[in-house]
């Protein structure tokens, strides 16, 4: 309750006391150092290698070649440098991750908003489908998506985005009805404003944390998910070089050369670590009553 | 109780149907039907269409799902395209493989995360916690898919212990069961660490000590006991997640689960078992959800005390 208060009279305190927080944590500002690593390589691999030349071209020639100071991770079966794809493939991990991400927060935030602030039937309405898409296990939902609209990008970033809008709903509703009887709702309805002006206001602002905790999270997950249905042949189609797509390819190899199954899983990996330890550490430093 | 139990089946119908209708519709809207999936190439465009006339294919989608569950009611899920069987038939014949995938795999799931929860619980901000903490992010971290092709290559192809793939004995239930139980562990882990030091903390933990009771009792006896309850919704929930997400390990291991059946008939194009399979998945799911709920009901006193009055 006093972090709320806290929150509604001095926001830039706030937030300045969750940085502070934040950059005590070792391990997220390990997270952060990583992470920010990927992303700059992400982009720089997208301007410095050649799309044509250094990752789809076919050198049968020097095919499934180990590792060496040429190849650093060698060559998977069609000659192609595995290192130049995994740091070309960067982009499509995190550009899923992002983009699914953020389909699930606005549209689950949005749902939960309503519902938890104007309760009644939309309430019911909106949370009763939420409690009809979350027992639809993850993958199948996925499928499903793929199935009807094809295998694309961009279905896939509906599909791991879709996955979350549940989750992000009820967190969403529960910190809006904790926000929703606090007086100075009450306050400022007195004062005549519209329910759209306080939704937006005060409901919006003063349930963000719990959201944002959710989305730093979801981050990680959503990048697994999609390398996973990548992995099954749902997501981005080859020669395109996806992390999860690479492994698929490679596990018809995995008697003869580990290489191309063994780098991209780490390439996920780290990813994914740097965005959990950094989820963490939002987590810690919005919620003092998570902390250890 | 009892009303409780009867609440939460009755509540079940809902959610079933609702779900399998969500899941009819979407594959509904992927272009293409069984008619171009069976005869393709082989009859002419009118002749197709006629055939959906026939068939009913061109009715209103309400009708075909009310017609589809009358069926499904009746025991008959439609005949798979590629397989040429009744999809309940093809599907209970993998069932069995994917709930004993799930079983041992929450096993070593269980196995893994309880002690190592507790311990870390128990030496707070010691090594031993920061060590569990990391272990349990790495875990979470770790892409199921690449874990299990890494177990496959150390432990089928460069050692030789264990088969690598399919489903033949026992020895090759390990791979795929570690794989899902490595997974899931780390999600447990910290559900039982925070659930424990929850419990650490109450008082009456104090009064068992004050009272002499040793060590070991309080932390067995009195602190798990309670530390379970989350424990144990989580292990339920988990189970549900591996018998829906089994998919990819079962692909990993061409595991012959219902997963694997899914996921071919997707590649198939055979809408048909799509559809059976992912309404049967999600029904099972549900089932196991609220299996879970009436469990925790009766461990919890406190949730049979709501309803018994």
């Amino acid at each position: 309750m006093a972090g709320k208060m806290k929150l509604k009279n001095k926001d830039s305190s706030f937030w300045g006391e969750v940085a502070k927080e934040f950059k005590k944590n070792k391990g997220a500002m390990i997270g952060l150092v990583v992470f920010s690593l990927v992303i700059i390589a992400a982009i720089l691999a997208l301007f410095v290698l050649d799309y044509k030349t250094q990752i789809t071209k076919l050198k049968l020639a020097e095919a499934l070649q180990p590792a060496s100071w040429k190849h650093l991770f060698g060559t998977d079966q069609f000659g192609r440098d595995i290192f130049y794809r995994i740091l070309y493939g960067a982009h499509y991990s995190l550009l899923i991750g992002v983009c699914a991400v953020t389909i699930s927060t606005v549209v689950g935030s949005v749902l939960g908003i309503l519902a938890g602030y104007l309760g009644g039937i939309i309430e019911n309405i909106i949370m009763r489908i939420m409690d009809i898409l979350s027992p639809i296990p993850t993958v199948l939902l996925a499928i499903t998506i793929a199935a009807a609209f094809g295998q694309s990008l961009t279905s896939l970033m509906i599909a791991v985005g879709v996955i979350s809008v549940p989750s992000f709903a009820r967190v969403a509703r529960a910190a809006v009805m904790t926000v929703r009887d606090q007086e100075y709702i009450e306050a400022a309805k007195s004062q005549g404003a519209s329910e759209l002006q306080i939704i937006v206001s005060h409901v919006i602002p003063n349930s963000l944390p719990p959201i944002m905790v959710q989305a730093t999270m979801r981050v990680a997950s959503a990048i697994i998910s999609a390398s996973a249905l990548s992995f099954l042949g749902l997501g981005v189609p080859a020669p395109n070089p996806e992390w999860g797509g690479m492994l698929s390819e490679g596990r018809n190899f995995i008697s003869t050369n580990t290489n191309m199954t063994f780098f991209p899983g780490i390439a996920i990996m780290i990813t994914v670590l740097s965005v959990n330890l950094i989820g963490d550490g939002v987590r810690d430093a919005m919620d003092p009553r998570l902390k250890r | 109780m009892y009303r409780y139990i009867i609440r939460r089946i009755l509540l079940l119908i809902p959610i079933i149907i609702a779900v399998s209708f969500v899941v009819y519709f979407i594959v509904d809207l992927a272009p293409g039907d069984e008619i171009d999936a069976i005869y393709g190439n082989e009859l002419s465009a009118e002749r197709k269409d006629e055939l959906r006339e026939e068939l009913g294919y061109n009715d209103p989608l309400v009708v075909r799902y009310a017609r589809y569950m009358g069926n499904v009611l009746k025991g008959d899920m439609g005949t798979s395209t590629f397989f040429h069987k009744p999809v309940m038939e093809l599907y209970f014949n993998r069932f069995p493989a994917t709930l004993q995938l799930a079983f041992w795999g929450i096993l070593v799931a269980l196995l893994i995360a309880i002690p190592l929860g507790i311990t870390a619980a128990i030496h707070q901000n010691t090594l031993i916690d920061t060590s569990s903490t990391v272990l349990g992010l790495w875990g979470m971290s770790m892409p199921s898919f690449w874990f299990g092709l890494m177990l496959i290559i150390l432990f089928a192809l460069k050692i030789g212990w264990l088969p690598p793939f399919g489903n033949e004995g026992w020895s090759s239930i390990i791979l795929p069961a570690l794989t899902v139980g490595v997974e899931q562990a780390a999600l447990l882990i910290r559900t039982t660490r925070s659930s424990m030091l929850e419990v650490i903390r109450q008082d009456y933990l104090r009064t068992a000590r004050a009272k002499g009771v040793n060590e070991r009792r309080v932390i067995y006896h009195h602190a798990l006991r309670n530390a379970l309850i989350p424990i144990i919704t989580a292990a339920g929930i988990h189970l549900g997640v591996a018998l829906g997400g089994s998919i990819v390990v079962e692909s990993v291991f061409a595991w012959p689960g219902v997963g694997k059946l899914t996921i071919d008939a997707f590649y198939f194009r055979d809408t048909t078992l799509v559809v059976g399979c992912l309404i049967l998945t999600t029904a099972f799911s549900s089932v196991l959800m609220m299996v879970v709920d009436i469990i925790y009901a009766f461990v919890d006193p406190r949730i049979k005390a709501r309803y018994t009055r």
